[in-house]
């Protein structure tokens, strides 16, 4: 995902925050074998 | 995360099934889904403020479905111009439209006409005119180039199988010194082909 932002030409692009929004899902499960969480990011474009 | 579908993945097939699963939602937001939903939760895992959302209607925030909090990382300009990538039902709508004031303007874009209808309906109840939706492919945004301030989006840009094509269009709509501010899924291992064709994944 960051790489792709910068590549279109977003600058400063990074994840700020981290969440674990699929805990207690009927998905938990697979959530956790691969890593899946949900991320804020942020992306400027240049002035 | 992978940044294009598999070429054996349908992509009509994929956003017809992104359509169905979230109609769903609208329709019944207290129904069986394997994410979470509502107020609560929004509260419970991604810290947003139960009791601001509380004064917002049930009918926008009850559907909210997103993975994680736009609002944590920057304020939004008041006065300014913001968009909701797949806005859903629109609560994250409302609450940009309450952070810019009266004299911005908030565009919620989302394909799912049961959303939208929620949508159109919590804003009138929530008396915030600076809101519109409208409906749109988030590779093709109703909007011209260079006019957006600020891009939002929560848990949406994922289910999208041309991300690319995605970013390319926030680039455009995007003012120079513009930003995204959004919340999305990451996924920490590399995902085995059988998994990046299993559509109940992509639709979640």
């Amino acid at each position: 995902m960051i790489e792709a932002l910068q590549q279109t030409g977003f600058q400063r692009v990074r994840v700020c925050n981290f969440f674990t929004s699929f805990s207690g899902t009927t998905k938990e499960g697979v959530a956790r074998k691969y890593g899946v969480q949900g991320a804020n990011f942020i992306a400027y474009k240049a002035a | 995360m992978s940044i294009a579908c598999p070429v054996s993945l349908d992509r009509e097939k994929l956003k017809s099934e992104v359509r169905a699963t979230y109609a769903k939602v609208a329709e019944n937001p207290h129904g069986e889904f394997h994410f979470h939903r509502g107020p609560e939760y929004a509260a419970r895992l991604l810290g947003y403020d139960l009791a601001e959302l509380n004064t917002l209607p049930q009918m926008a925030t009850a559907p909210f479905a997103g993975v994680g909090n736009p609002f944590m990382m920057d304020a939004l300009p008041s006065g300014g111009t913001v968009i909701d990538i797949g806005s859903g039902a629109g609560m994250d709508c409302l609450l940009a439209a309450r952070r810019i004031g009266p004299q911005g303007r908030v565009v919620g874009i989302d394909m799912t006409d049961a959303m939208l209808a929620r949508a159109r309906l919590g804003a009138a109840e929530a008396k915030l005119p600076q809101v519109r939706f409208e409906k749109a492919d988030m590779t093709e945004l109703p909007l011209d180039s260079g006019t957006v301030d600020v891009v939002i989006s929560n848990g949406v840009i994922n289910l999208a199988p041309e991300k690319q094509k995605v970013f390319n269009e926030l680039f455009r709509v995007v003012k120079p010194g513009g930003r995204l501010q959004f919340a999305d899924i990451i996924v920490g291992t590399e995902l085995s082909e059988d998994a990046r064709n299993n559509i109940d994944l992509w639709t979640g």
